[in-house]
């Protein structure tokens, strides 16, 4: 009773994570998982529209430093996360929600092990303060 | 002489410069007068709510409305209009999405009143009064509207056909729109009566823009001396012509001054600050981590500047009034 699960949106890119994996295996496994064709291509309104629908935390997967398909997207997304990242503060949002990691894992294992890692890091921050002390999140 | 079509004109929450870009119309404005007739203009005229309460639904041909919702009164002469109204214009930014005093939204009410009544260094309140909605005085009972936990655009409080954007509107497109509505010829309801694109597509200093804009030192207009000729952000003045709609006439640009988003997100965008960041991030030219967050560091205030008129109506500070009460 009462146990606090917080629900994490993955966004992963297609050229990195789990191209080699089982799709259907992998999708029963992770909830919200939006693979999609460059990391560079997840614009903020998304990001924002996930914590709007009730997320408690966003991970951004992209790939390795030097490695992007289209040769900088990666990088391009890791700018936007920082900057989303002061964006969300003011909101009562903290930074640990919104995380970025450029890797590569073809068979997309490591995906749900790097939910669960950023999920127990959130339960411990709680869900998502609504409207009480920030009147500006209206969730 | 069959009956002119009744116009009214009405602030909310605004400064009262919005009826000032009414007013900048100029020698038009004798044609408006000519060919419609006010019935309320609270700012200029002397006609009181009353004489709207006694008016039939619908009878009202045009409101103009402008200012943002933040109390009982806003909404209750809101829906009133509503009411008395076949078209209702949100007239300027804070109609349109909250304006700046949206910005008020990252602050509690609680700490707003403590602020305003009780710790701000110029208040002398020793009996630590605050305004109270219904206060007895003698007997009698005295009410002032209460004043709400947020900030509403007027689309959150009532059904909204046309919208004008900008603080305040240009002369232009205040004249265009007032054509528009005597003629007959109106876009169909929801339309912004301004033009689709960024402001960049009209942006006199666009041909100084190379192809490819790379910044590392992000600036602040008042830290530098900025060239009156050249793209600000290729200055890396921080600018915000990208993410906004075009139609301001360029007012602010002409005077050496960057884009503060007025006019609010382009035609189909419903969040100008996180598509400012989207556009922002892109033209950060820096790739190693720490030097990323080193750069995005010297932004004072991201969110009140990416926000400065709409945050409100932004993705995650939107709020429907309508819902809630």
């Amino acid at each position: 009773m009462g146990h606090y699960e917080p629900k994490i949106v993955c966004f992963s890119c297609k050229f990195g994570w789990g191209y080699l994996g089982d799709d259907a295996a992998l999708s029963r496994q992770i909830k919200n998982w939006i693979p999609i064709i460059c990391s560079g291509k997840i614009d903020s309104t998304h990001i924002l529209d996930a914590f709007k629908r009730g997320a408690d935390g966003v991970l951004v997967l992209g790939c390795p430093e030097g490695n992007c398909h289209y040769q900088d997207g990666n990088f391009e997304a890791r700018k936007r996360v920082y900057l989303l990242q002061k964006m969300l503060e003011p909101y009562g949002i903290e930074k640990e929600r919104l995380r970025i990691v450029l890797s590569t894992d073809p068979g997309g294992t490591q995906i749900p092990q790097l939910i669960k890692e950023m999920s127990d890091r959130i339960e411990k921050l709680g869900p998502l303060k609504k409207i009480k002390g920030k009147a500006a999140l209206v969730v | 002489m069959a009956e002119k079509p009744k116009v009214a004109i009405c602030w909310l929450g605004g400064c009262g410069g919005c009826d000032e870009a009414v007013v900048d119309i100029n020698e038009v404005i004798l044609r408006v007068v000519d060919a419609v007739d006010l019935i309320l203009w609270p700012v200029a005229l002397d006609f009181k709510y009353h004489h709207i309460e006694a008016m039939k639904d619908g009878e009202i041909a045009l409101s103009v409305i402008n200012g943002h919702v933040r109390n009982s009164d806003h909404k209750e002469i809101a829906e009133l209009l509503r009411r008395k109204s076949q078209l209702v214009l949100a007239f300027g930014a804070c109609a349109c999405f909250g304006g700046t005093p949206g910005l008020a939204n990252l602050t509690t009410k609680e700490d707003i009143f403590n602020w305003v009544y009780r710790d701000a260094p110029t208040v002398v309140n020793p009996k630590g009064n605050h305004p109270q909605p219904k206060v007895s005085v003698d007997g009698k009972e005295l009410t002032l509207p209460e004043f709400y936990e947020h900030v509403y655009a007027l689309n959150q409080v009532i059904d909204v056909d046309y919208y004008l954007p900008g603080c305040p509107p240009p002369p232009d497109l205040v004249v265009n729109a007032i054509t528009a509505v005597l003629e007959a010829k109106l876009p169909p309801k929801g339309s912004t009566l301004a033009p689709h694109k960024a402001l960049c597509d009209t942006c006199p200093r666009n041909k100084t823009k190379p192809a490819k804009i790379a910044i590392s030192d992000i600036k602040r207009i008042h830290e530098v001396e900025a060239d009156p000729n050249s793209c600000f952000l290729v200055q890396g003045i921080l600018c915000l012509g990208p993410a906004t709609r075009a139609g301001c006439g360029e007012a602010c640009i002409d005077i050496n001054i960057p884009c503060r988003g007025c006019f609010g997100p382009v035609e189909g965008v419903a969040d100008a600050g996180a598509k400012f960041a989207s556009a922002l991030a892109s033209i950060i030219d820096v790739e190693d981590e720490e030097e990323v967050k080193k750069s995005i560091d010297t932004i004072d205030d991201v969110i009140g500047y990416f926000y400065r008129f709409s945050l409100p109506s932004s993705i995650l500070g939107k709020k429907d009034l309508k819902k809630t009460i």
